[in-house]
């Protein structure tokens, strides 16, 4: 293998891949990047089984050839390189030279030969989905899935895909929100998968300089693909195994009406919150007291070793009284990912889940399960 | 040559070709599925593998297939998860804390609705349920052939639908097809059927399960069409032997605007009642409970909590839930002093006051007559029972007046009234099982409408 390619091009491919790459004793050449000519293209790879992260860049080849290197290692390097100058890289057995103005080194790699093939994905369905709506979505959820292995189906994130919008849903079983994107065209029928949760914190960083992601899926596996601006070719693909199962029945959760809502500055919430968390024990839990007559909320909470918080908060306030309490934790993570200056805050009753909605727009909503207490 | 064994002779011969290391990862979790003379097919856990086995081990399979003598044209691989690999990880359970409620509809399994909290090892026998738990054991142990259909009946919070459940956890452990269901969605389930012209679709989901579930089927009541439709159900299910579980707050024959003919076929198997429970099964299940939540309650703190509360086993826990909270709040032990100071509005709420409208209501949507015809003069059977029965109510609920109660029925004579309130209390002495039946479940409404 023989090749020319610019060092901020390298470096780029470098970054976007080493992420997935990842320590393993039976396997130790996942750790390694996979490096190959294709044509006039070079392209890298790096795997962990259950991710797969594939990048391409135009290249002058001299010798076609493949080789497969320490990733940490290599991307230390390129990253040392001086900006916008040429990088040589050769290969010999298993071996890679690189060479960039003085700096110059050779690199003990391992067999490409045993380098894990990234699965291909036999195309059922295909959407085109603009990046900046959808990236910006998936951050909003993608925090809450659990880790835990009990119910494998919720720790990932839920893609439901109907006529012209896509809904991303995220629950740990104590809380749950959902975000609505709409899409440019309408989608053929509905369908649906599992995205574990590596996978779509990945696609946050991977896809951050793309304009369009192309999403296709099988039964198996998802490929979420960027196409080069300057040929038809793709630039960055992500493959990741879906998870097996069915999404629990998440509307059956989301309550559809509600005895008691409050109108809140969200900013002054999230402060009030915070600092009530600083009194919230063991448990997490701060208190909110509804008045309907005084149109505010009381946020109280308690610890028998620090002391105790109290303050309100004017809000519009339509419905019963009402007090529950909740973790301040799950009520931050909520609140800080919605993007209104004002919200709206929507309960039942004490041991009924709360509903968190931004004012002005009904594309994200968060449902959140109260502490119980006496 | 047995597929197991054929499997295992070829992973001896890959695993003499290729690295430790290689072989662990690759052929881990693998296994063959199918083998009919000249299809292979393999189990792999993902497709890395599949993809993997399938380019650089294809030739190796078939060579170590051909050197035991078989012959082989093609491989296949499809991909399946180990299920033993899976219940294993099921044990760990991670808790927030004991307090941060949860999402309870995302225990329930999706394909049988079951919860599996609900087994017969943490249901608490005692002679007002001794009945039913024994019927319910024998289905679930062979279902399909015993008692079919089984109702169970008995009041709110007794554990009706813990027995059900437990059948259907049970049944399900020898992968029989098991589908629980409350009647209200199933009813739902039929208007949306009829609405979106999807009824195939919704009948198809009850064709090939072994045991159905259904809780609270007293809520069919006067919804013929979806009557209509479960007697379908039911009967294709029956005539193939399927199981079939009924839970009613009330006994067949007192289930109102039920067609005859699904009446009989619910009469037609074991229907088993679940009673009130003594005073010894709810000391047991406050014991059990507290155990359970690994909290130590002094005897007399469950005496006292098993004497007050009597009829509903739900408010045992319930009661026994708030000491609970009270007990990790203050971290002070549990007393009988502490106990009667939590639990004082629990027990001191029962007596509800209940408005004369609140009486009226409640009849005459009990009986499913209008109130002007209960006020009217209208002599007929289905119309003068209800009147009788609300005049008595007003008396012993609210201590009215005869004339006053007259007044407020549309201007009826007090001797009426009197003559009424005689009848139905006479009937009540005489141990009349339809009416007493009739008069607590009118009371129970009173509260909710």
């Amino acid at each position: 293998m023989k090749l020319k390619i610019l060092q901020d091009n390298l470096k780029e491919g470098v970054s976007i891949t080493s992420r997935i790459a990842t320590k393993s004793v039976s396997l130790p050449i996942l750790k390694n990047i996979h490096i190959k000519t294709e044509d006039s293209f070079l392209c890298l790879s790096s795997t962990d089984l259950e991710v797969a992260v594939k990048w391409w860049s135009l290249t002058k080849t001299e010798k076609e050839g493949e080789t497969t290197v320490p990733l940490d290692l290599f991307s230390s390097f390129i990253n040392l390189l001086p900006k916008e100058e040429k990088v040589n890289i050769s290969s010999e057995d298993n071996n890679i030279s690189v060479e960039c103005k003085d700096y110059k080194t050779k690199i003990k790699g391992l067999d490409p030969e045993d380098f894990p093939i990234i699965p291909t994905v036999e195309e059922e369905e295909s959407i085109t989905i603009k990046t900046d709506n959808f990236l910006e979505g998936l951050k909003q959820v993608v925090d809450i899935p659990s880790n835990t292995k009990v119910k494998p189906e919720i720790s990932g994130v839920y893609f439901y895909f109907s006529g012209k919008t896509l809904k991303l849903v995220a629950t740990d079983s104590y809380r749950l929100a959902e975000k609505i994107i709409f899409l440019d065209k309408k989608v053929s029928s509905e369908f649906s998968f599992i995205l574990p949760q590596k996978a779509a914190k990945e696609l946050l960083n991977i896809f951050i300089n793309e304009d369009e992601i192309d999403i296709k899926f099988d039964s198996n596996q998802v490929l979420f693909e960027s196409t080069m601006k300057e040929t038809d070719h793709p630039k960055v693909q992500l493959t990741s195994k879906l998870i097996e199962g069915e999404y629990p029945n998440y509307q059956a959760i989301i309550p559809e009406e509600s005895n008691t809502q409050i109108l809140l500055d969200k900013e002054e919430f999230l402060n009030k919150i915070k600092a009530a968390s600083l009194f919230s024990g063991k448990v997490n839990e701060v208190t909110l007291s509804i008045k309907e007559k005084e149109d505010e909320v009381k946020i109280l909470s308690e610890d028998n070793d620090l002391g105790n918080y109290e303050t309100a908060i004017k809000g519009k306030t339509d419905g019963e009284d009402v007090d529950i309490s909740f973790n301040h934790r799950f009520l931050k993570d909520g609140l800080s990912e919605i993007k209104s200056s004002e919200i709206v805050l929507s309960v039942n009753d004490e041991s009924s889940p709360g509903k968190i909605t931004p004012v002005g727009n009904d594309d994200f909503l968060y449902v959140v399960m109260p502490i119980k207490n006496n | 040559m047995k597929k197991e064994k054929l499997w295992q002779s070829i992973l001896a011969e890959i695993q003499l070709n290729i690295s430790q290391a290689n072989f662990n990862t690759w052929f881990k979790n693998t296994q063959l599925v199918e083998y009919n003379g000249d299809n292979l097919t393999i189990a792999v856990p993902n497709t890395f593998t599949k993809e993997w086995i399938k380019n650089k081990h294809n030739g190796t399979i078939m060579e170590a297939v051909e050197s035991l003598g078989e012959k082989v044209d093609e491989i296949s691989y499809v991909i399946k998860k180990n299920k033993k690999e899976k219940k294993e990880v099921e044990k760990e359970e991670v808790k927030e804390n004991e307090s941060q409620m949860e999402f309870e509809e995302f225990k329930v399994d999706q394909e049988s609705n079951l919860n599996p909290k609900y087994t017969f090892e943490n249901f608490i026998v005692g002679p007002f349920n001794e009945l039913s738990h024994a019927a319910a054991y024998a289905v679930a142990e062979n279902p399909g052939s015993v008692y079919n259909p089984l109702f169970i009946y008995g009041k709110v919070g007794l554990g009706k639908t813990h027995l059900l459940q437990s059948i259907g956890n049970e049944v399900k452990k020898s992968s029989k097809k098991v589908k629980y269901i409350p009647a209200q969605k199933f009813i739902t389930g039929v208007v949306n059927g009829i609405r979106n012209g999807k009824m195939e679709e919704f009948k198809s989901r009850y064709k090939d399960i072994d045991v159905l579930i259904i809780d609270d089927i007293q809520f069919l009541s006067g919804k013929e069409k979806t009557q209509e439709e479960f007697f379908h159900t039911f009967n294709e299910l029956y005539e193939k032997n399927k199981q079939i579980i009924l839970s009613s707050d009330r006994p067949p024959k007192s289930i109102r605007a039920l067609t005859e003919r699904l009446r009989s076929r619910f009469e037609g198997g074991m229907i088993a009642d679940i009673n009130f429970p003594d005073l010894e099964t709810r000391l047991a299940i406050l014991k059990t409970k507290a155990q359970e939540r690994k909290i130590k309650i002094p005897d007399e703190v469950c005496e006292y909590i098993a004497k007050n509360i009597q009829k509903n086993i739900r408010e045992l826990e319930g009661a026994l839930n708030k000491l609970i909270a009270h007990h990790k709040l203050t971290g002070k032990k549990v007393t009988i002093e502490t106990t009667k100071k939590v639990l004082k509005n629990l027990l001191e709420s029962p007596t509800k006051n209940v408005s004369p409208d609140q009486i009226i209501k409640a009849v005459t949507k009990f009986y499913d007559i209008s109130e002007s015809d209960l006020k009217g003069n209208s002599r007929k059977k289905e119309i003068v029972k209800p009147r009788q029965v609300v005049m008595y109510l007003l008396r012993e609920e609210l201590e009215y007046s005869f004339p006053f109660i007259g007044k407020k029925i549309g201007g009826k004579d007090h001797t009426t009234v009197m003559y009424s309130h005689k009848k139905i209390k006479k009937k009540l002495e005489k141990e009349d099982e339809d009416m007493k039946e009739d008069i607590t479940l009118i009371k129970q409404m009173m509260l909710s409408v």
